[in-house]
């Protein structure tokens, strides 16, 4: 099993009334609620917990993409990788990742990426989402009814722009360039191993599986209501008659590890309801326009997670009034002693059998102390004990050819 | 009541199309919900004209907007349905996205129109009185944005429930039909009709409800003074829906408009 350190990069000083007050956080989440000095401290705090990942053994350290939206100050994940390429040396820099419908032309991700793996020494796993509505459709204009066709083929020209040898000249329906010939050329060959972050489109699935690219679920509801999706995904995967190989699957999990559960509770508490109170105080109309959602995935009954509890007013009340004890017992938190939290990730492993586990140490508003004590607790106390799950498959999405000895930053001396 | 047929044209492209009537030929191209086969409004209009009411694209198979990339291709898509069909210069009305439509092919071709009259039509944009943002209005709450009258929306979801008794069926109706209208109408329901609506030749009829919460009737005034000789006209207390919330007058106003020399 692999791990890697995820960071939203909430901002964390919402006022305590913002859901009585503000109709959403996200798309017109209002603008003098953002504080640069705060700014300022957060995204120091944040990339010094990411950059304390790298050094406590994390697989990978996860950015990624948002617009508009206070819960994520990553509106270009390209810009945090590439300050963590200089100041880390070790851990997979995993970009999850850029919304391709969104960059025009999409060559600009096959560029910036290439730009990264290459400072990074060939450490970049490249993730394309097709971004939720909030941010293509709303924050970014998109139309619904053409977004993922251009997402599609913004992918398969990105992909075309590192694989080909060659100046091309590509023909699309959403993008049309006399040249493409992407400068700098990637370090891994052909490419960086690709991740598509996905809520649960079934037509997603399919061509995940038929590219080769891993899939992963990125939830904040945790492993028991990812159930439906996974097992929608690996009967995909059976379908094209490929093995069940864990390494093609990856998942996001809260987790928060203390002395005991009890102590968990102390530690996070506060801050997971910062983030299930806040983070995801959605507008209703944002979250679910139409065409977003193909039909074929309405008519298989599923839901994106954000859409479940947004799209319903007795969800989208109830979320406010869950205590730590529903976030732990409906499994949205992973949390407790270091042996419950091993047998919970255990069965989260079993249940969906995802190989590449991605958690979020860090909860809404929580500091930078309480996340760095999460993290090396995670680091020296759970990841040892899973370490070996799914040791016999191989992982066929991970990067693997990495520059041997990557330059290194040397400050310039004064003369 | 409406029949429907499905025409084939050259090209391969089929079309789903309502009709009845009899009398001088009359183009119906219809709002957000589709076209109902008891349509109060076509039934009044049907009793001195043949009516001619297509689905739009996208209305009966999302795939059909995979071949129409503008409004410019929606306007030749409709171009060459009344070639297919063999159709003369004809009486052009349209409701909400069907009076863009409507006013989209009166400007692309302007010899296709005879009379134009525009129902609530949506497809200009003014920042001090912007369209609202249907799009964004979740789906339980779409219906208080359409309508004003209580009674002439029960009465059309009683229609439509008559119509398709399955309810996820009629979930994943209105949803297409929305997904269609995001190709044209998003972000911003311009798309370059401003510069565009010179060019209509036929005498224009703009008709809005006050009450309307989607499209401000002030944009009566706005497609007035862009198509010369256009008038506008607004009806009290209606809705965007006004087709429906005020049929006899809303038919009345039509056959007036269309009788006059």
């Amino acid at each position: 099993m692999k791990f890697h350190f995820f960071h939203l990069m909430p901002y964390p000083n919402l006022p305590p009334d913002f859901r009585d007050k503000y109709p959403s956080v996200w798309v017109d989440v209002p603008a003098d609620l953002f504080d640069p000095e705060q700014g300022n401290r957060s995204y120091a705090e944040y990339l010094d917990e990411l950059e304390y990942a790298d050094t406590v053994g994390f697989d990978g350290i996860c950015v990624n993409e948002h617009h508009q939206n206070a819960y994520g100050l990553m509106p270009s994940p390209n810009l945090m990788a590439a300050a963590l390429a200089r100041r880390t040396t070790r851990a997979k820099l995993v970009v999850m990742g850029n919304s391709v419908a969104l960059y025009n032309p999409p060559t600009r991700v096959a560029e910036e990426m290439a730009m990264l793996d290459v400072m990074s020494g060939g450490r970049l796993v490249a993730g394309f989402p097709v971004g939720t509505p909030q941010d293509t459709v709303f924050a970014y204009g998109q139309s619904p009814a053409t977004l993922r066709e251009k997402y599609r083929e913004g992918v398969g020209l990105v992909m075309r722009a590192w694989r080909e040898p060659k100046v091309f000249s590509f023909n699309g329906k959403y993008t049309q360039l006399r040249y493409v010939n992407v400068w700098p050329r990637p370090v891994q060959k052909p490419h960086p191993p690709v991740w598509v972050p996905g809520g649960a489109s079934v037509e997603t699935w399919d061509w995940c599986v038929e590219n080769d690219f891993l899939y992963a679920n990125l939830s904040y509801f945790g492993y028991q209501e990812a159930q439906k999706v996974l097992d929608g995904y690996w009967a995909c995967v059976d379908r094209h008659n490929l093995p069940r190989n864990p390494y093609r699957a990856g998942f996001l999990q809260f987790v928060g590890v203390a002395d005991s559960d009890a102590e968990a509770e102390r530690l996070y508490g506060e801050h997971a309801k910062y983030f299930y109170r806040n983070c995801l105080h959605v507008a209703g109309g944002y979250v679910n326009p139409p065409g977003y959602t193909s039909i074929a995935t309405i008519r298989a009954g599923i839901e994106s997670q954000i859409a479940r509890i947004a799209g319903r007013a007795n969800a989208r009340a109830e979320i406010a009034t869950l205590t730590w004890k529903d976030f732990v017992d409906r499994g949205y938190v992973v949390a407790g002693s270091p042996d419950t939290v091993v047998a919970k990730l255990t069965e989260l492993g079993d249940k969906l059998n995802v190989g590449h586990l991605m958690v979020l140490l860090h909860f809404g508003n929580m500091p930078r102390d309480t996340t760095l004590y999460n993290t090396t607790r995670f680091a020296k106390e759970i990841m040892p004990r899973l370490r070996s799950r799914f040791g016999d498959w191989e992982d066929k999405w991970w990067p693997k050819d990495e520059i041997a000895h990557p330059a290194q930053p040397q400050p310039a001396a004064v003369a | 009541m409406l029949t429907s047929e499905t025409v084939r044209l050259p090209s391969g492209r089929s079309w789903h199309v309502f009709g009845g009537g009899t009398g001088a030929p009359l183009l119906w191209l219809h709002g957000p919900r589709g076209v109902d086969a008891a349509d109060p409004l076509l039934e009044v209009l049907a009793a001195r004209h043949r009516i001619i009411a297509p689905l739009a694209p996208g209305f009966t198979d999302l795939a059909e907007l995979d071949e129409i990339d503008s409004v410019h291709e929606l306007a030749l898509d409709y171009d060459d349905l009344l070639r297919g069909l063999k159709l003369p210069a004809l009486p052009i009305v349209g409701h909400s996205f069907g009076a863009m439509t409507a006013a989209e092919l009166a400007a692309h071709f302007p010899e296709r129109a005879s009379r134009l009259v525009l129902l609530a039509p949506v497809g200009l944009w003014n920042d001090a009185y912007p369209v609202a943002d249907l799009f964004a209005v979740p789906s339980a709450q779409m219906d208080d944005v359409l309508w004003h009258d209580r009674a002439a929306r029960d009465a059309y979801a009683a229609r439509m429930a008559a119509a398709q008794e399955d309810k996820v069926e009629q979930m994943i109706a209105v949803t297409r039909n929305l997904t269609a209208l995001t190709k044209y109408l998003w972000p911003i329901p311009d798309k370059g009709l401003h510069r565009r609506l010179r060019r209509i030749a036929a005498p224009t009829l703009v008709m809005f409800g006050t009450a309307d919460a989607f499209v401000p009737a002030r944009y009566g005034e706005d497609f007035k003074k862009a198509i010369a000789g256009a008038e506008a006209t607004v009806i009290d207390g209606a809705g965007h829906m006004l087709p429906y919330e005020k049929t006899p007058e809303i038919a009345a106003a039509i056959e007036r408009f269309l009788a006059r020399n």
